[in-house]
């Protein structure tokens, strides 16, 4: 589960210069490189992001998908287009787990032009199989940053203010092509508490620079497919809320699945709601989530019950969107000498160095349980909830009994 | 932030300070210390002014007595404003640290075009025109004049300063142009006589180049600045060529008619006050026979900046009698300028030094050498008797008698060439007397020895020992520093190849080549579609660029381009290049991006910065040599190599890569700015090239990049341009490139800072 994405064939990884990463510091300070800048910001930020802040629980995101002719390029491989789509696909994926009352829609630009591939819904299905099917586009002309950014305003600003508004975009190309001013767009977004933010594919563009700075994004360029993912993956945390966005509270309604038995004679199979529209068929069933309000069935949450409007969710969704509001605590960092120094510990240090990599000279402490980490990276840091809870317990498990697991390579 | 540089307490108003400014001023104390003249280099955007500013001023306050004044000369208006911007911080800090009235009087001076309030003479468009009509306004004789004629029109703000402006000295503070126009306004006087006349007890000047490198404007403004004064060149590395320029005179026909207007007229004002009063003229003639007596105690008590239009010789002597009339005079001028018309009338090119010039102009029209040399003086003396009020009027034979007095004065460092014709119209006749100064340090000279501490600054000045050569002085400080970096923030290739393996040279012989132009159009067409933004590209003349632009027009190139970007071009047009530029910003800002097609040595190279995203990308097509087949050139690199032992290929290149540098360095203006240094010529890969770059340049060439092919260029630019692009917080900056004052403290820190200047 928690396999670093691999990076980058060496051979595919164009002109990569190893001597260099390998390039000793210390003699001139003139070498830090864009790496240790890196790792900083990471540290910098997983630290900052243990403070109690107000979420944006309930989310309503466009993507915009870049599909003009830079997307054609082989930098990334296959090319552009089909390595983010697959990431897409995966981000969806864990969005809609870490996110269920949320929201997403799909719009891609090219040719000048802006165009919605998918509404904005909950259902993560539609769109897997919409950025599926959009593998085959052809990928032509400039993008209009202006129009896929108007287009999704238009269908943002109707969103209710508890909710976040929010647009990621994914622009590869360097150039855009736009009918109107775009700083007024700017403004407009601004004052509509539009987040958006970019995710660039080749260089830093002004443009972009400015947009996210005033509508509060975040602005990052990809080193390569895994930094790529990396950077996807930020944007599954909710962000935090704007002070000014409104309170309120919302209906919802928790349906339990009832299932009629099949000694039950008197149940009959009935359609879902969900499925009425969508000529998929198959709809029929026996049981199902019925509406509390209405009565109206459906097979899967969460949905928005298409009768009377009512959110429909389960326990378990709410609670797995709550776990945001009360994240664990940071790991402390403290140097390695006076760990050994100090051994009344209560869980004796592992150590892992043979797991990991060590480049750093510090160890991390987790919080939540007493076991001490000799980490690098912060990949294992910077492991999403779910994923650091299990890990820890494998952990105290093996601490306690005192070997190490050699499979744990990353 | 407070500093101990050397033993000497520097106010300094940031927080945080970079290690090569520390640096700078380690080595700046050291130059004034010594009391002596120094060049340092240092990259733009690392603070330069500030250091020198914060050293200096905080060294007048230590020892008022070894510095009295400090003249800060820059090249253009916006920089002089920006100069006084940061002295303004530091005199805020200072006010705030030491909590007293601090009497420091600091002032920007320009012309009158930038400082007139007059609401009629500041309406004018050009500065001759406003120069002519303030001298119509405010010359001594139109004031006398009044008295008798009251509606005479004069300035009313010269004549409110006139009347009560010196009394009381400027209060001290800080003042630039707009500030000195207000202060005009409340007080009604002139801005521009008040600024000069505040100059004299100022403890900052801030000025252009020309208030003390051009003999006419130093006489006026500058001959009275105290002798103990430091004098900083900022963007020093042409300074050389100001140098020249100053002393240099051209003269073509259109001069020549106007002379000849300028002379009926003077003969026709002779005898109208001949008429009228003939007692002035009489008056004039005494006093030329006592000679320029006082004009030499003056200099010898050494009140004065030397004149190197106004030799040391002459001063001693009285005006030779068979000028000293007025009429004798404007027939001398008459005779001398029909000499220089039947000169002109050559079919040929004509190359001669200044005694051959001589001898002929005796053989010819019996006009002897002493005569000439006081021309200059002479027609001075005879504009101020007639009393003539629209100078500007006269420039023409104020132009000729600077030449008289200069031809018959120095008999080296300078050549006369007369051409029948321009090079590039060799069909019309325009034939033009170029009298071109050869030697630089004619006209810096007298600055070197009036001058205490002269101080040659700038981003790029390498070679660094080249310059004390050819200006002829003996620096006690010469230092190059780096700019340390938290990244590697600048990225420079040097291109040799295409990708079909032509090599890529803008050199004379493949100019025309049209493998060569279109692996160059290749290369811009790569470059336009991964980077961002904005992209200059510079070429070596506007020739070049116009055949290689129109060749890629045919080829479809420019299509491709326009595809990623937009192109614009600079011409030779002032107002056209201005709107191309608005335009091309304009474009970089809204993300559809831009290409600005420009030519070094031009305005664009010169003056404007192209700071983050205005320019991500600098192309250098070709070596930007000075066309090499120009007389003057070949006569100036003749004398430098009889003279200075420099050799003429050595200049050369020199002067290629000093302005290859310039062009380039455009891109970076600050540490948080990142840009690629394209060098598109093979020739830069040879080491006699790649050593005449700037230090902080040379450094991050390293051996893997030079001599690339335009794919291996775009592959590593991608990868720069990522790399770049990520977050970058003045946090991760601070340690390593920015210091506080305990970080600077620390013993190892200044241990690499000893390290960052490079002494030569």
């Amino acid at each position: 589960m928690d396999e670093e994405p691999e990076r980058a064939k060496r051979w595919e990884g164009g002109y990569e210069r190893t001597w260099e990463v390998l390039k000793e510091d210390e003699s001139g300070s003139l070498t830090a490189t864009v790496e240790e800048i890196l790792y900083q910001s990471k540290k910098r930020r997983v630290i900052k992001s243990h403070e109690q802040v107000r979420l944006g629980m309930m989310r309503h995101l466009y993507f915009v998908i870049d599909c003009s002719r830079s997307m054609d390029d082989q930098d990334l491989k296959p090319n552009r287009l089909t390595s983010t789509l697959k990431l897409m696909e995966t981000f969806v994926d864990e969005y809609f787990d870490q996110n269920p009352i949320s929201q997403v829609g799909i719009i891609i630009t090219k040719n000048k032009r802006a165009e919605k591939l998918t509404e904005l819904s909950g259902n993560p299905k539609k769109h897997i199989d919409a950025l599926k099917k959009a593998v085959d586009t052809p990928c032509v002309g400039e993008p209009s940053l202006y129009n896929a950014l108007s287009l999704a305003l238009n269908n943002l600003k109707h969103m209710p203010g508890h909710t976040s508004r929010e647009i990621l975009i994914i622009l590869s190309s360097l150039t855009t092509c736009d009918p109107a001013n775009i700083y007024e767009l700017i403004t407009t977004l601004k004052s509509l508490k539009v987040r958006v933010s970019v995710i660039g594919l080749s260089a830093e563009v002004r443009v972009c620079t400015v947009l996210t700075r005033e509508t509060g994004g975040s602005y990052h360029v990809i080193l390569d497919e895994s930094h790529f993912k990396e950077l996807l993956m930020l944007h599954v945390k909710p962000p935090p809320a704007s002070s000014s966005s409104e309170c309120s509270l919302i209906r919802m309604g928790f349906p339990q699945h009832t299932v009629a038995s099949l000694s039950d004679q008197d149940a009959k199979p009935s359609f879902s709601m969900s499925h009425l529209d969508s000529s998929s068929g198959a709809g029929l069933s026996l049981g199902g989530y019925f509406c509390p309000q209405c009565h109206a069935k459906y097979t899967e949450l969460p949905v928005e019950c298409k009768v009377c409007g009512l959110t429909l969710v389960s326990a378990p969704h709410l609670a797995r969107s709550f776990h945001h509001l009360f994240p664990l605590q940071a790991f402390l960092e403290s140097p390695t000498e006076k760990l050994l120094k100090n051994r009344c510990f209560p869980v004796p240090p592992v150590i892992m160095c043979f797991v990991w990599t060590v480049i750093s000279s510090s160890t991390i402490r987790c919080t939540a349980a007493p076991a001490v980490f000799k980490v690098g990276g912060l990949h294992e840091a910077e492991l999403d909830h779910n994923r650091h809870r299990i890990f820890i317990a494998v952990l105290l498990v093996f601490s306690l009994l005192a070997f190490s697991r050699p499979g744990l390579e990353e | 932030m407070k500093l101990n540089i050397d033993g000497l307490l520097v106010y300094f108003p940031y927080d945080y300070i970079y290690p090569e400014q520390y640096s700078y001023m380690l080595e700046l104390k050291r130059t004034l210390d010594a009391k002596g003249h120094g060049v340092l280099e240092m990259p733009s955007g690392t603070g330069k002014t500030i250091s020198l500013l914060s050293l200096i001023v905080a060294y007048q306050r230590a020892f008022p007595l070894e510095v009295t004044k400090l003249i800060y000369c820059s090249r253009t208006v916006p920089e002089i404003e920006k100069v006084v911007e940061e002295l303004r911080k530091l005199m805020e800090f200072y006010a705030k640290e030491t909590e007293e009235v601090n009497n420091f009087l600091a002032l920007a001076l320009s012309s009158r075009k930038n400082l007139c309030i007059h609401p009629e003479v500041s309406s004018l468009r050009f500065g001759k025109e406003v120069d002519g009509k303030c001298h119509s306004l405010t010359a001594s004789y139109v004031r006398a004049q009044r008295h008798g004629n009251p509606n005479q029109p004069v300035c009313r703000f010269y004549e409110e300063f006139d009347a009560v402006g010196r009394q009381v000295p400027l209060p001290a503070g800080v003042y630039n142009l707009d500030d000195l126009k207000d202060l005009g306004r409340r007080k009604g006087w002139c801005p521009y006589y008040l600024a000069r006349y505040s100059i004299l007890h100022a403890n900052i000047v801030v000025y252009s180049y020309h208030y003390l490198l051009d003999p006419k404007i130093a006489d006026l403004v500058s001959k009275e600045l105290a002798k103990k004064s430091v004098v900083v060149f900022d963007e020093a590395h042409n300074i050389d060529n100001v140098c020249i320029d100053s002393m240099s005179v051209n003269i073509t026909r259109r001069t020549l008619d106007r002379c000849q207007n300028n002379v009926d007229t003077l003969q026709n004002t002779i005898q109208r006050i001949k008429e009228t009063d003939a007692a002035k003229l009489r008056e004039e003639y005494r006093r030329l026979v006592e000679g320029l007596k006082e004009a030499n105690v003056a200099r010898e008590t050494d009140v004065y900046l030397a004149n190197p239009v106004l030799p040391d010789e002459i001063l001693k002597e009285a005006v030779p009698g068979s000028i000293r009339t007025a009429e004798h005079f404007v027939g001398f001028l008459r005779r001398f300028l029909e000499y220089l018309k039947s000169r002109l009338r050559v079919q040929h090119v004509v190359q001669e030094s200044a005694p051959q010039f001589l001898k002929d102009i005796f053989d010819k029209v019996c006009i002897d050498r002493k005569p000439l040399r006081f021309c200059a003086e002479r027609l001075q003396s005879l504009l101020r008797t007639l009393e003539i009020t629209d100078i500007s009027d006269f420039s023409a034979v104020t132009l000729i008698s600077n030449f008289a007095t200069l031809v018959s004065t120095y008999s080296q460092g300078f050549t006369i060439i007369i051409e029948p014709f321009e090079d590039r119209t060799p069909t019309i006749a325009n034939p033009v007397l170029h009298f071109s100064c050869m030697d630089p340090s004619i006209a810096i000279k007298p600055v070197f020895q009036r001058f205490q501490s002269v101080i040659i600054t700038s981003g790029t000045l390498s070679p660094v020992d080249i310059y004390p050569r050819i200006l002829d002085f003996r620096p006690v400080t010469m230092a190059s520093f780096t700019m340390t970096l938290a990244r590697t923030c600048l990225c420079p290739l040097i291109v040799g190849r295409g990708n079909d393996q032509v090599a890529l040279s803008s050199k004379f012989e493949t100019r025309e080549d049209f493998a060569v132009i279109r692996n160059y159009g290749n290369l811009l067409l790569e470059m336009s579609a991964v980077v961002p933004d904005g992209i200059v590209a510079f070429f070596t003349s506007y020739v070049y660029m116009e055949n290689i632009v129109a060749s890629w027009y045919e080829q479809g190139i420019l299509e491709n381009i326009q595809r990623n970007k937009l192109i614009f071009i600079e011409t030779q047009d002032a107002a056209e290049t201005s709107m191309a530029l608005e335009k091309y910003q304009e474009a970089c800002e809204n993300g559809r991006g831009a290409i600005l097609l420009s030519v070094a040595r031009g305005k664009v190279s010169e003056g404007i910065d192209f700071v983050h995203h205005f320019g991500r990308a600098v192309i250098m097509f070709g070596v930007p040599y000075v066309y090499t087949q120009s007389r003057i050139l070949k006569a100036r690199l003749e004398y430098l190599r009889d003279q200075f032992q420099i050799r003429e290929n050595d200049f050369l290149t020199f002067d290629a890569m000093r302005h290859a540098a310039q062009c380039v360095g455009r891109a970076i203006r600050g540490k948080t700015d990142y840009g690629l240094m394209i060098f598109a010529d093979k020739r830069y890969a040879r080491a006699d090239k790649r050593g005449k770059l700037p230090r902080w340049i040379q450094e991050h060439i390293n051996d893997g990049s030079l001599n690339l092919t335009v794919d291996e260029a775009v592959q590593l630019s991608k990868h720069f341009l990522r790399q770049m692009a990520q977050p970058f917080s003045q946090v991760d900056q601070l340690g390593l490139s920015l210091l506080t004052l305990e970080q600077l403290e620390s013993p190892e820190m200044l241990k690499k800072i000893a390290q960052i200047a490079h002494q030569t």
